[in-house]
């Protein structure tokens, strides 16, 4: 009878109650769809650093993290490979070796990784195979040419083998991309102009576009008007065994574009017979050994296993590699956490005006309760259900819409394409792709009804302390 | 039998610092199915004295005995308690639960007592029935009339079948016509239940179906006639 009386009675002011479970509803909504978006970001950063950048457990000589030093090698890997390959956790292995060096061109060099890889291997490996920008070329190809490159599409930047220019199809393509003719005319006295890298284009076109122009079309610009010589070749250079300088003339194969842009402008791929060759070490010689696992929930153990059965080899899994990934994980679970009960405080307050309001203006009707004998528990609890069903039924559909808006937008995502370059700097990708767990919809209708709980506290013991006698005399 | 004693019981407010003496020395005893008012002009103590009887007040002095057991000894959560079960109100303003049903108003005690349903429904339609609403069990109070909703608290008031009913002005609000249905009905309740009424009243309607007329005047008891 309390908990239908309570149910009845939040619907007594139907406006009142209205505005106290749209701003529930509003509030969780706006905070399930911020900790999905930033979820999102977040696995999408784990996903492409698991994939693209470290897979899930490395194995090196002891040492070799240190300082890089080329002799700090493994020998006998094939072996090794063939027994980490039958671990039921693991899905791929591969070898690699790793040297520092240096990318040249003409006009720009700068310091880089040089990965030489096993092609074949590295595809069950890594996802960077399936990065290729359009139109740069293709992978690692064994058959090929000598000496090609898997380089970043911000390393070719850097190296100013991407150059900028306006042309007609450029202007074409822009107008498809649904960029006005206001603003794909102000190109045309720029058409047919080479610059030279991406600083000089973006000097050029700065004064041409308003800010609000440069925010909406600026990358959409840049990135239709980038001009690539396919094939186009760079030199590298570093340290062989003997310690002394080597290198050779690569050929881009092609640019893989992945959103961390410091791994995209440091990390050379290049095949592995080629880089042996160039730095006189032998076939079994390896500086990494890379694996992948079926499940990245497996690591812990996997990991543990591998550094059991190699002993005198350093085993790292990714945690260890990059512990800012793994506290990412565990900090955001506490973020989000903390972000809801900062809105749900926000929103208890609502509810506790709401609620003191509602004693106020039950006064006699309480002092009526309490003198035919509904005792200080069951007054207690009549308050809190009110106050736990508005808070409830705000939370409830709070969720359903956050569940419906982040079901639609976890397909396609959402583009934030204009801030491109922030995200990818900081190694994420601006294109987000929302994402929850149903456990924090579990967790959030917990936190709501102690939320209902708590903030009925304060108006349920102003009612006990009503005077039932006094309370039947209020007009 | 005995159902409710009072024993030179005292109410005394200290209002800036003057002394008010409410009710000064009341002795009343009242039988097991009497139908008694107390009439006196306003301030003479009337409400004070009910809210006492109805353990909604405590004596500054003397003791009052439902059954034999004295309220005062009772604490705070056994008192209320011990009204669910022994004491029934109609109040002047209805008061009945807006957002409950007719038949809900007239259970909710029996609720809070745990009745099983088939008993409460029984009882339920029984009293409805003696107050001639039985066709309005699913009317919220908004839509009765003043007397209708009056006669859905009698029957809420007669629900847990208590010791004594007491009502504080019940006619203050109704007009003439349901004022007389509402007294009939109380006496053939009082008659056919044997329990008692006790009202505190100006309306001479009421005085006159009163077996028993206690007036009270400055807090004391000037007469009390037995019809």
């Amino acid at each position: 009878m309390i908990t239908k009386t309570a149910w009845k009675n939040i619907w007594r002011n139907k406006v009142r109650s209205l505005v106290v479970i749209a701003s529930v509803s509003v509030g969780i909504f706006a905070g399930a769809f911020s900790v999905a978006m930033m979820e999102g970001a977040m696995y999408q950063r784990l996903d492409d650093a698991l994939n693209d950048e470290i897979s899930h457990v490395q194995i090196t000589a002891q040492g070799f993290r240190d300082n890089n030093d080329l002799a700090c090698l493994m020998d006998n890997t094939g072996n090794m490979i063939d027994q980490v390959r039958l671990l039921e956790e693991v899905e791929a292995v591969s070898g690699r070796i790793m040297v520092i060096g240096m990318a040249n061109t003409a006009t720009k060099s700068t310091g880089v990784q040089i990965i030489g890889v096993d092609a074949e291997n590295e595809k069950a490996l890594s996802g960077l195979h399936s990065k290729i920008k359009e139109g740069t070329g293709g992978y690692l190809d064994p058959s090929g040419v000598e000496n090609s490159a898997l380089i970043g599409v911000d390393l070719a930047k850097s190296l100013n083998i991407i150059r900028y220019m306006i042309t007609g199809e450029v202007i074409d393509s822009l107008a498809l991309l649904g960029v006005p003719e206001a603003v794909t005319g102000k190109l045309r006295p720029y058409m047919d102009i080479r610059f030279k890298n991406e600083k000089a284009f973006k000097k050029e076109l700065k004064p041409v576009f308003s800010q609000k122009e440069e925010i909406r079309y600026g990358h959409m610009i840049k990135e239709v008007s980038q001009s690539y010589r396919e094939g186009a070749r760079f030199t590298l250079t570093f340290i062989d065994r003997e310690g002394f300088q080597t290198g050779g003339r690569f050929r881009i194969a092609g640019l893989y574009d992945i959103p961390n842009n410091m791994f995209e402008s440091s990390q050379v791929f290049v095949l592995r017979d080629d880089l042996k060759r160039l730095t006189g070490l032998n076939e079994g010689e390896n500086h990494m050994l890379m694996i992948r696992l079926k499940d990245v929930d497996d690591t812990r153990e996997a990991s543990q296993k591998i550094a059991a059965m190699f002993p005198d080899l350093e085993t790292m899994n990714w945690r260890e590699i990059q512990p800012d990934l793994a506290m990412l994980e565990q900090m955001a679970k506490i973020m989000y956490g903390m972000f809801m009960l900062i809105i749900l405080a926000a929103l208890a307050f609502g509810i506790v005006n709401t609620m003191l309001m509602v004693v106020l203006e039950r006064t006699k009707e309480l002092g009526m309760l309490t003198a035919i004998g509904m005792n200080k528990k069951k007054v207690f609890r009549l308050i809190m259900s009110e106050s736990v069903f508005l808070s409830l039924f705000g939370g409830v559909i709070g969720m359903i819409i956050s569940k419906i808006i982040i079901s639609l937008t976890a397909t396609r995502g959402i583009n934030f394409a204009s801030y491109q370059e922030g995200f990818e700097a900081m190694g994420y990708s601006a294109h987000i792709y929302p994402h929850i767990g149903n456990d924090f919809f579990v967790v959030v209708t917990l936190m709501i009804i102690i939320t209902g709980i708590l903030s009925a506290v304060y108006p349920a013991l102003k009612a006990l302390k009503l005077d039932p006698a006094d309370a039947l005399r209020t007009e | 039998m005995k159902v409710l004693e009072l024993k030179n019981v005292h109410k005394i407010y200290n209002t800036s610092h003057i002394e008010v003496h409410a009710v000064n020395g009341v002795s009343i005893d009242f039988e097991q199915g009497e139908f008694a008012a107390i009439v006196g002009p306003s301030g003479s103590g009337k409400t004070t004295l009910l809210n006492m009887i109805g353990g909604l007040d405590v004596p500054s002095e003397g003791q009052i005995l439902v059954d034999g057991i004295d309220l005062s000894a009772l604490k705070s959560s056994q008192i209320i308690d011990f009204r669910m079960r022994n004491i029934g109100f109609v109040f002047q303003s209805y008061n009945l639960i807006p957002v409950l049903t007719a038949k809900e108003n007239v259970e909710f005690i029996m609720n809070l007592q745990k009745w099983p349903k088939a008993k409460r429904d029984g009882r339920t339609l029984e009293l409805l029935e003696a107050v001639g609403l039985a066709d309005r069990i699913k009317s919220r109070p908004a839509q009765l009339s003043g007397g209708q909703q009056q006669r859905i608290a009698v029957a809420r008031a007669l629900a847990s079948k208590p010791k004594f009913i007491l009502a504080d002005e019940p006619t203050a609000n109704l007009d003439s016509k349901s004022t007389s249905t509402l007294l009939e009905i109380m006496e053939k309740l009082n008659r056919d239940e044997n329990i008692t009424f006790i009202f505190s009243t100006h309306d001479a309607r009421v005085m006159k179906k009163a077996r028993r007329v206690i007036t009270l005047e400055d807090g004391k008891v000037v007469s009390d006639i037995i019809h």
